[in-house]
């Protein structure tokens, strides 16, 4: 077994056989520093083939999943090394009134394989609950995703609320959506706009610096 | 609602149906399920035929689609259960399916109905911005698209303000907005001297209660207009999506079936992009008891529907639906580029072509991907039904819209991903008189001409 392997594995979504194999690697000495920038070269090809639709999202959510149980083998492994390192921490959501949550959904995915801790709040998420959940995972971002026109001012409820408990500079708030833009996030006062999902982990990581 | 007799029944399972948890849905369930059906049925894609002409490939995309409703089911995100139907249920409700609808009134009434591969009745031309529109050029805008000529109902664009406040979906501006728009789009009717004409209404609502609240035989969306309820993409309902079917059932207006299956997303390829349009057809009539579905499959990175990869699912998924059923349906284009482009009307009239020749009734036009502001117009779907309509009366055959498309393609394909947003309402139209202006007027002759060279034989 070799990282070459365990690479190929995670490209073909093989979450289980992924899994083993890292086991295995870890357990004959592997160094799993050496064994995360495997993954993240891994996981940037794929996400490259993605964003080429040359792979479909079935494909990436699987190798999403195969990463998933690499990164737990490694985690008591990380411990000992000092621990990995997290790019940054963000809640992320569908804003209030809208059940759309693909593009949401991509976003998390490319998030969490580019190194940030992402607290899924799923669809439908009232502006407050943004707030406490940022709050209550001691986030650095408010990520508010809105897929119609008439759900938008959600977003800016968000900012609106961070406001009213001033707060609002304790938190980046980021939107993105197909009806947004970045003429909207200017105008509510968001931090970024983020045009698609290939692009944000880099715009997130050019924000926090 | 033309499976009505059944609607309670269907209810129930929206609440006694498998439990199964959503993550696991579309991962476990609804594509490994497409992807075998793919393999069984032997659907494969073929980029250098963006209409094909293979009544056997469209016949197997007809039975996977079949298979995949009745294997899938349909799933409720509120309870968490997938409402499923049996062969015979569906089989069933397509038996009982209408032809044809008389929709409309009066003087303005027309006939909505199944159309043939290759027919030579022209399609039924729904006009519709698709966009969001500033307060101050909706009621023109309305006008404009009912002074088009081959008009046969019009959805109208999309209130993102009411008396200068935000609409905020499921709120009290969203109620306000809603009427103002039906109001707007009927009193443009009026105005324009075709007071009765078939309506699809009203786009503004995104949660139930807006549409409920537009319910009214004297101000409001009538009887003989029609509403859609939307599905989730791909697979997925919901309470205030069922509110709505229900509505739309006990009013007794028509109710078409509004879907947006994803290339690149949980559908994979073109194929499977074919194979679920054929599918929500199908449960737009035994679900939600659709008289006509309307679809807008769409490229996941691009967000429009007039590259090859998606012309393909449009072409045979047409074909299955009215080789296979006398179900009605309604193609949705959504183009790359903004008004007032050469590349918008490019677009329309392949997207209008294929769609035509295919079966489809057609649904123009969605440009610059549907997301900016006041950027459509009446011009562009103009053009596209006048192709429509010259495919169809000029009785040209699949290959001979393949060839025409392919011509076409190759003008604006590759700039599909960079392409222009053109120009606002008012840039391309006079506002006041609700006209186009003579620049865009040229722009449209000249793509026009253009076309008719290639063979389209535009009825006037």
């Amino acid at each position: 077994m070799s990282l070459e392997a365990l690479s190929r594995l995670v490209e073909e979504g093989e979450a289980e056989e992924a899994g083993a194999a890292a086991k295995t690697l870890l357990s004959d000495g592997q160094d799993p520093l050496g064994m995360i920038e495997c993954m993240t070269r891994t996981m940037a090809r794929v996400g490259d083939q993605f964003a080429r639709l040359e792979i479909f999202l079935p494909e990436i959510m699987l190798a999403g999943e195969a990463l998933s149980a690499v990164v737990a083998e490694m985690a008591p492994y990380l411990e000992k090394a000092g621990g990995q390192r997290i790019r940054g921490k963000i809640v992320l959501g569908v804003v209030k009134g809208d059940l759309h949550e693909i593009g949401k959904n991509i976003v998390k995915l490319i998030l969490e394989t580019n190194g940030f801790q992402v607290e899924d709040l799923g669809y439908n998420v009232d502006a407050l609950a943004f707030v406490k959940a940022a709050e209550a995972m001691g986030a650095d971002i408010i990520g508010a995703s809105s897929l119609m026109t008439t759900t938008m001012p959600r977003q800016k409820e968000i900012i609106d609320i961070l406001k009213e408990m001033g707060i609002r500079d304790r938190y980046k708030v980021i939107i993105g959506g197909a009806p947004t833009s970045r003429l909207w996030a200017d105008k509510i006062g968001a931090d970024l706009y983020c045009p698609d999902a290939r692009s944000t982990p880099d715009l997130i990581a050019e924000l926090l610096k | 609602m033309s499976t009505a007799y059944r609607m309670w029944e269907i209810l129930e399972r929206a609440k006694t149906g498998p439990f199964m948890e959503e993550e696991a849905f579309l991962p476990k369930r609804f594509t490994p399920t497409l992807k075998k059906l793919i393999r069984k049925y032997e659907i494969r894609y073929d980029p250098e035929t963006p209409c094909p002409a293979d009544d056997a490939m469209a016949d197997s995309i007809w039975q996977a689609g079949w298979d995949l409703f009745r294997e899938v089911g349909y799933y409720n995100t509120d309870t968490h259960r997938i409402i499923q139907v049996s062969d015979e249920e569906i089989r069933e409700a397509l038996y009982t399916a209408q032809r044809r609808y008389w929709v409309g009134a009066g003087r303005d009434a027309r006939r909505f109905g199944h159309r043939t591969v290759e027919d030579p009745e022209p399609p039924f031309c729904i006009m519709s911005p698709d966009i969001t529109v500033d307060e101050k050029y909706h009621a023109s805008m309305c006008m404009a698209y009912l002074k088009e000529p081959l008009l046969d109902g019009l959805c109208g664009p999309i209130l993102e303000e009411t008396f200068g406040h935000l609409i905020e979906s499921s709120g009290p501006t969203e109620i306000s907005g809603c009427i103002q728009h039906i109001y707007n789009q009927k009193m443009a009717a009026r105005l324009v001297g075709r007071p009765d004409i078939f309506m699809v209404a009203v786009g503004t609502a995104e949660h139930d209660s807006g549409q409920i609240a537009v319910s009214n035989e004297q101000w409001g969306v009538q009887k003989t207009d029609a509403r859609l309820v939307g599905g989730l993409t791909e697979f997925k309902t919901a309470d205030t999506l069922l509110n709505r079917s229900l509505h739309y059932a006990q009013y007794g207006c028509f109710t078409g079936h509004l879907t947006g299956p994803i290339y690149g997303g949980w559908c994979m390829g073109a194929e499977g992009t074919a194979v679920a349009i054929a599918a929500y057809s199908i449960i737009g009539l035994v679900v939600h008891g659709a008289v006509f579905n309307q679809h807008f499959p769409f490229h996941l990175n691009l967000g429009s529907n007039t590259t090859r990869e998606l012309l393909w699912p449009i072409a045979m998924a047409g074909q299955a639906l009215s080789r296979n059923s006398k179900l009605i349906y309604t193609s949705n284009g959504f183009a790359n580029a903004g008004p007032m482009t050469e590349m918008l009307f490019r677009e329309t009239a392949v997207h209008a072509m294929v769609s035509t020749v295919c079966g489809w009734n057609l649904w123009e036009m969605a440009s610059a991907r549907n997301k900016y502001r006041n950027r459509a117009t009446p011009l562009e779907a103009r053009l596209g039904c006048e192709a429509g309509h010259a495919v169809a009366h000029g009785g040209l055959s699949r290959e001979q819209v393949n060839e025409i498309a392919l011509r076409i393609l190759a003008s604006y394909e590759d700039q599909a991903a960079d392409a222009p947003i053109g120009a606002e309402y008012p840039e391309c139209y006079d506002v006041a008189k609700a006209v186009p202006t003579p620049e865009h007027l040229d722009m449209y002759r000249r793509v026009k001409d253009e076309i008719a060279a290639l063979g389209v034989p535009f009825p006037y």
